[in-house]
């Protein structure tokens, strides 16, 4: 048994370049592994994996690893299983870092079972512990009401981060690394789930894990309608909507526009947090905003001690004040 | 001299007259049978208690009409005549008992005819004549020129053609009266003890004179039509609401004497004999409201519900469940003859979840719709302006207790299962319930602290934003009082109301003996409370389950104390003008009006002004009735609709007593420019702001 | 029949006030007072909707299994009412809530008990530890597939077929049965039950079993440990924005933004 050393990253790519995700856990996993004298590699595993190398080297990767098969464009865990193993079979690191995302919070228990540990999850904290050089990893529980320090005895440890936890790798074009192709080589046959069909839901306007703006409504909305006002105001902004989970339970907003530990974390420069109480379940996905403005009848409201500025009032009286005042600055500056 | 005892055609008069009475008799009580035997379908109820005292009340209650007078306005004064009319006719219904029963039927007329007393009692009648003969005028002109609100109905042919049928019959018998005496005079002579009408009548028809022999003939005929009338009223009144003397004096013998704010207790273990879903699920009781009901249709034009646009009538849910009474119970009473035996019917209970057997008596969808069921507020109007008794609210609640039996329908799914799981209706509040203590110092019973009452808070007191502010006035007040008061604290639930109103009696039950057990371990013997819901069922429904405590409403216990002088209101800094709103359940439910009404009165500078519909007309805020958890989906909002009669006050302060009420305000207030000036405001508040602080009186957590 | 398994889990009610909150830092665990009870995880109550949607549809057998150390009987016995057929309990003071290892491994086993399974149904995350580890570790240890986040699970002949929740859409997964499925709140909010119901559901079969009695002779030690668990202080310094009217604070709202140049 060989003891397990190096730091792996297991990336995610979009489009043209790795998930801003990704970055920051090259970003984590650098600093890690200078603090653990060890090497930094990463693994690449899709269809068209390895045209992503390079940009992982130049994040800082010295060792990137690539399994590229048309099987995974599905993003079905499995073939997932299978490649990972055997990049972990072959260099047994010590961390493994992965993506608190879809496909993230498949693999890591998944494989954490298979190799007969546990993985951590959601973390937004990552430190060495001084004595065992062992990873003290932050996550929340308790619905975002508490965090735990956890410490994981055996190797690899595993662990998905949660975005914007930490800051991205900075790029460096001069930096040199190793690429070494692994072939897949995995029989469809074995795969027991199918991917049968994907149905995009076209979202209007900008999206709201990237808006610069947010406007989050709660229950104090009361009914769809209002939430179009919310709308308007994002519009003025171009900014995106968002919500509690009750009104989408109340179907006064779509399910995807969920804000919170159990939805979408978002980290805007500006977040209005109007008509909800600040549950922590939802202060989870959006308490790293820049500025907050919570709008709130209930001067008791638990938001007013979470947000940097608040309004104690009906958010019917404010919001459309808000939006005619924006809209005639707007003019004013044509 | 009498008709009865000629002979015509060989036959003697005794003869028909008892042939035609028997008949008609016969018919009379078969149809009577039949009804008897639709009632008996319903499930037991036991109405039979101090039955004495029902029977002397209900006569006293029934003859002095006040039950219909009580709503007689300018607008509305038909109880008038109807008073006029009930007194008169049963002055008649007395003189043919004596006079054609007794006197014809049995012969006594011999003795009785031209003595004083008859000449007396036929005086009597000749005014009472006048009286009916006036009244129907008002008659004719109430139902074809001038119609009210409420008495305009889509009438099916057959009523159409019954009501001048009515109208002329009774004029008829009026007539028949005068005609019958005066004829009578004319023919035999008028006697010196001779009625008031009838002998001018008698000297007018003598001045015709035609012969006596005409005059004889003339008398007997109107005598014989007089009595077929009678007897054709007889038969057909049981098929018309004139039965309604009858059933009305029945419903209000066998009318509720529990307190007015308790519902029917359920037996969980058969949970299949709570709820209604088939006609035959109501009590025989309920049933008999469906026959005392005249469709006078004060209910319907009281009804907030109705008023405000939604599908929910009171009268159309009575008058439907009667149409369909009839329809169906004649099927069933044939079917299910063996069944009619009060423990066979038990035995074979049909299972509510066979659908056969609900489907042809079903009520639900083919009486009353959800939409309808779920509209109620439980204000209780509908039943304190019913002339007959009748009671509107336990059906409804029967038809709501059916549906939460299978319980698909998601009504109020948030409300209902918070408080199955968290003990209490407010999904989604950030507080605990005893957040609103701040910096007071406020003892907790649990805590091993000796109380002389407990303030009971409530979870809109302790839990709803607004409201928050409600219960620390009321605290302060007691405080600055020297009240020696505690609170439950955490283990206060939820006291059961929104549950035991939507009919999710199950979760009522849970919380009640769980409340009732915390009450008794800690050896409660009195309670305040400022929310009239928790009043009612503290006071009027936890002695169903065993618990029995003092109850007040914080209106009360602080009028007292001002009373005692261990309080003492300064004067407002300006002269305001304040309107109060009745709260159905401390008003209508628990008649407490003058305590809050007092204490406002009690603050100097501050004057009070009535808004329309006030005291026991109170017009609901739409909260009731577990409505402050559902939503208005049609017509107007009913607290907008009760916010049009607070501005008619012209107040600048709109006071509660109810936080239910506190909250429907609020929101009205906000919905329109012109009230936005307008404050909301409890009575514990307002008078809180107008106590002389005394900073030492009121304790803090670290000054002990 | 279709024999479906809803794992349920007891858990520290999510929707406390954080005012009766806290942390015992020695313990390392959450309390609440006795006077707020524990509740079922959300998602598992998710989870048991799905599991009786099938069962509207075609005859299925449901069994809810719980574990923890110690359970409350009014809160596990509410799926009975809801729907489900069996209960049953693991209880046992070993079955900390925060062991992903015991847990899974515990659960695999009362699962293998039953001897025919075609689905297995669990939330995405439990509300205490908001892991999301079980289900994914009872796939593994069972050696069956297994499909997260579905909003829409069925169960066609031997095949588990689910539309699972994306960022931005849902795709249609399949996989042969049986499986494991772990339901987010797409999937809907569980019934209430009516009366009849909850007085029905006391009749119907619950059985209790402890580590030992469970066949665990053996406990797998988690390899992960708790250094410091605390509460979490989002508390800020608000600056509340004052105004005699509502135009007022817009005004003053909309300069301070424009100051800090995010307008």
């Amino acid at each position: 048994m060989s003891i397990n050393k190096g730091i792996l990253v297991f990336c995610e790519f979009s489009g043209d370049s790795l998930t801003s995700l990704t970055l920051e856990l090259i970003g984590a996993g650098s600093r890690l592994a200078k603090s653990l004298d060890e090497e930094l590699s990463a693994v690449l595993i899709g269809d068209n994996a390895g045209r992503y190398a390079q940009e992982a080297i130049s994040s800082g990767v010295s060792k990137v690893y690539v399994i590229e098969d048309p099987l995974f464009k599905e993003s079905l865990c499995e073939p997932y299983l299978i490649a990972l193993n055997k990049v972990i079979h072959q260099i047994s690191p010590s961390i493994i870092l992965l993506g608190q995302t879809t496909l993230g919070r498949d693999l890591a228990p998944c494989l954490a079972f298979h190799l007969n540990t546990v993985a951590t999850m959601d973390c937004v904290g990552l430190e060495l512990d001084p004595s065992s050089r062992r990873l003290l990893m932050t996550r929340p529980v308790y619905g975002g009401n508490a965090e735990v320090i956890q410490i994981c005895e055996t190797d690899p440890q595993i662990v998905t981060v949660r975005a914007k936890s930490f800051d991205p790798a900075i790029q460096d074009g001069s930096r040199q690394g190793e690429i070494i192709r692994i072939p897949a080589e995995i029989d469809p046959q074995q795969l027991r789930t199918k991917m049968i069909s994907v149905h995009t839901e076209s979202q209007a306007g900008v999206k709201l894990e990237e808006a610069r703006v947010v406007v989050a409504g709660g229950r104090g909305i009361g009914s769809a309608d209002g939430f179009k006002q919310l709308g308007e105001l994002a519009g003025i902004l171009n900014g995106a909507v968002g919500a509690t989970r009750p009104p989408c339970d109340k179907k006064w907003i779509a399910d995807s526009q969920q804000i919170g530990l159990t939805g979408k974390i978002v980290s805007p420069d500006l977040y209005f947090a109007v008509g909800l109480s600040g549950a922590s379940q939802h202060l989870s996905g959006c308490y790293t905003s820049r500025i907050i403005v919570a709008i709130n009848k209930d001067p008791e409201a638990n938001i007013f001690k979470a947000a940097h500025y608040g309004i104690v009032d009906d958010w019917k009286n404010i919001v459309p004040l808000l939006i005619s005042r924006l809209k005639e600055v707007a003019v004013h500056n044509k | 001299m009498s008709p009865v005892s000629e002979s015509y055609l060989g036959i003697t008069g005794y003869l028909i007259f008892w042939l035609l009475f028997v008949v008609a008799f016969f018919f009379f009580i078969q149809r009577l049978i039949f009804l008897f035997n639709l009632i008996r379908l319903g499930r037991p109820e036991n109405r039979f208690d101090r039955l004495f005292f029902r029977i002397k009340s209900a006569f006293v209650i029934f003859f002095s009409q006040w039950s219909n007078l009580k709503t007689t306005s300018l607008r509305d004064p038909a109880a008038i005549g109807h008073a006029i009319m009930l007194w008169s006719l049963t002055l008649f219904a007395i003189g043919y008992l004596i006079f054609i029963g007794l006197g014809a039927g049995f012969g006594l007329n011999s003795i009785l005819f031209n003595t004083t007393f008859e000449g007396i009692f036929f005086s009597v009648l000749d005014i009472a004549a006048l009286l009916v003969i006036l009244a129907m005028i008002w008659v004719i002109i109430k139902r074809y020129l001038i119609v009210p609100e409420r008495l305009k109905r889509e009438q099916d042919f057959t009523e159409k053609i019954i009501q001048p049928l009515l109208i002329t019959g009774i004029t008829l018998l009026m007539l028949f009266h005068l005609g019958i005496e005066s004829f009578r005079y004319a023919a035999y002579g008028i006697p010196d003890s001779g009625s008031l009408l009838g002998k001018p009548l008698a000297r007018a028809i003598l001045a015709t004179n035609i012969s006596q022999v005409t005059y004889i003939l003339i008398y007997r005929i109107l005598w014989w039509l007089n009595y077929v009338l009678l007897l054709g009223a007889l038969v057909y009144a049981p098929y018309s609401k004139h039965l309604h003397p009858l059933t009305s004096f029945a419903n209000i013998t066998f009318r509720s004497l529990t307190p007015k704010g308790s519902l029917k207790p359920v037996d969980l273990q058969k949970p299949e004999t709570a709820g209604a879903a088939k006609i035959q699920d109501f009590t025989w009781k309920q049933l008999l409201d469906l026959y005392a009901c005249t469709w006078c249709g004060k209910c319907h034009i009281a009804c907030p519900a109705q008023l405000s646009g939604k599908p929910l009538s009171p009268r159309e849910l009575i008058l439907g469940l009667k149409e369909h009474l009839m329809e169906t119970g004649s099927i069933i009473s044939k079917t299910k003859k063996s069944n009619l035996t009060v423990e066979s019917r038990e035995k074979n209970a049909p299972n509510i979840m066979q659908n056969e057997q609900v489907e042809d008596t079903a009520v639900i969808g083919k009486v009353i719709n959800e939409e309808a069921i779920w509209s109620c507020t439980t204000c209780r109007t509908c039943q304190d302006v019913c002339p007959v008794y009748n009671e509107h609210i336990h059906k409804i609640i029967d038809l709501r207790r059916y549906l939460q039996m299978i319980s698909t329908t998601g009504t109020a799914h948030d409300c209902l299962k918070n408080l199955r799981v968290r003990g209490n209706p407010w999904r989604g509040t950030m507080h605990a319930r005893t957040d609103w203590i701040e910096d007071l110092d406020i003892r907790i019973v649990g805590e091993n602290s000796k109380v002389d009452i407990l303030f009971w808070v409530g979870c809109t007191g302790a839990l709803e934003d607004r409201s928050l502010k409600v219960t620390q006035s009321v605290a302060r007040i007691l405080q600055l009082a020297g009240v020696n008061f505690g609170i439950l604290g955490e283990e206060e639930l939820c006291c059961g109301d929104p549950a035991r109103r939507l009919g999710a009696e199950h979760i009522y039950q849970m919380l009640a003996t769980n409340n009732i057990q915390l009450l008794q371990s800690y050896n409660i013997r009195k309670i305040v409370t400022a929310c009239p819901h928790c009043y009612n069922t503290l006071k009027n429904e936890y002695p169903q389950l065993g618990g029995n405590f003092e109850v007040f409403h914080h209106t009360e216990l602080i009028e007292d104390l001002i009373k005692k002088q261990k309080l003492k209101p300064v004067s407002a800094s300006r002269e305001l003008r304040v309107t109060y709103q009745d709260p159905c359940y401390l008003g209508r439910y628990n008649d407490i009006y003058e305590s809050p009404r007092n204490l406002i009165k009690s603050i100097p500078g501050l004057s009070l002004f009535e808004m329309e519909n006030s005291r026991n007309l109170s017009f609901c805020c739409g909260g009731g009735g577990g409505r402050m958890w559902l939503e208005e989906k049609t017509g107007q909002r009913i607290n907008e609709m009760r916010l049009q009669h607070a501005l008619g006050s012209k107040s600048q302060i709109i006071a509660t007593a109810c936080p239910f009420c506190l909250q429907m305000f609020e929101d009205a207030v906000r919905s329109r420019e012109e009230s936005e000036s307008m404050q909301v405001l409890d009575i514990a508040e307002l008078l809180y702001d107008h106590l002389k602080i005394q900073q030492d009186n009121i304790r803090f957590k670290d000054s002990d | 029949m279709k024999n479906i398994v809803v794992c349920m889990k007891q858990v520290l009610d999510p929707e406390a006030p954080l005012s009766l909150f806290k942390i015992d830092p020695e313990a390392k665990r959450a309390i609440l007072p006795k006077a707020t009870p524990p509740v079922i995880s959300p998602f598992d109550e998710n989870a048991l909707e799905a599991a009786l949607k099938i069962k509207d549809s075609q005859p299925a057998k449901v069994t809810v299994i719980s574990l923890g150390k110690k359970l409350s009987r009014a809160v596990v016995r509410a799926p009975l009412a809801a729907g489900a057929d069996e209960l049953i309990l693991l209880e046992d003071d070993l079955f900390d809530e925060f062991n992903t290892l015991l847990t899974a491994h515990a659960l695999s086993s009362a699962i293998r008990n039953l001897g025919q399974y075609d689905l297995i149904l669990c939330g995405i995350q439990a509300a205490d530890t908001n892991a999301g580890q079980v289900g994914i570790g009872i796939a593994s240890i069972l050696d069956i597939p297994f499909i997260t986040f579905a909003r829409k699970v069925e169960l066609i002949g031997n095949t588990v077929r689910v539309e699972k929740v994306l960022p931005h859409g849902f795709a249609v997964i399949e996989a042969p049965a049986p499986a494991v499925v772990s339901t987010s709140y797409e999937a809907g909010e569980l019934r209430e039950p009516g009366v009849e119901a909850f007085m029905s559901a006391s009749k119907k079969p619950v059985t209790v079993m402890n580590a030992q009695q469970l066949g665990m002779t053996t406990v797998p030690a988690s390899p992960v440990s708790f250094r410091k668990m605390y509460q979490l202080n989002r508390e800020r310094k608000c600056e509340i924005i004052t105004g005699s009217s509502p135009s007022e604070k817009v005004d003053r709202l909309m300069s301070v933004l424009q100051q800090a140049k995010v307008l």
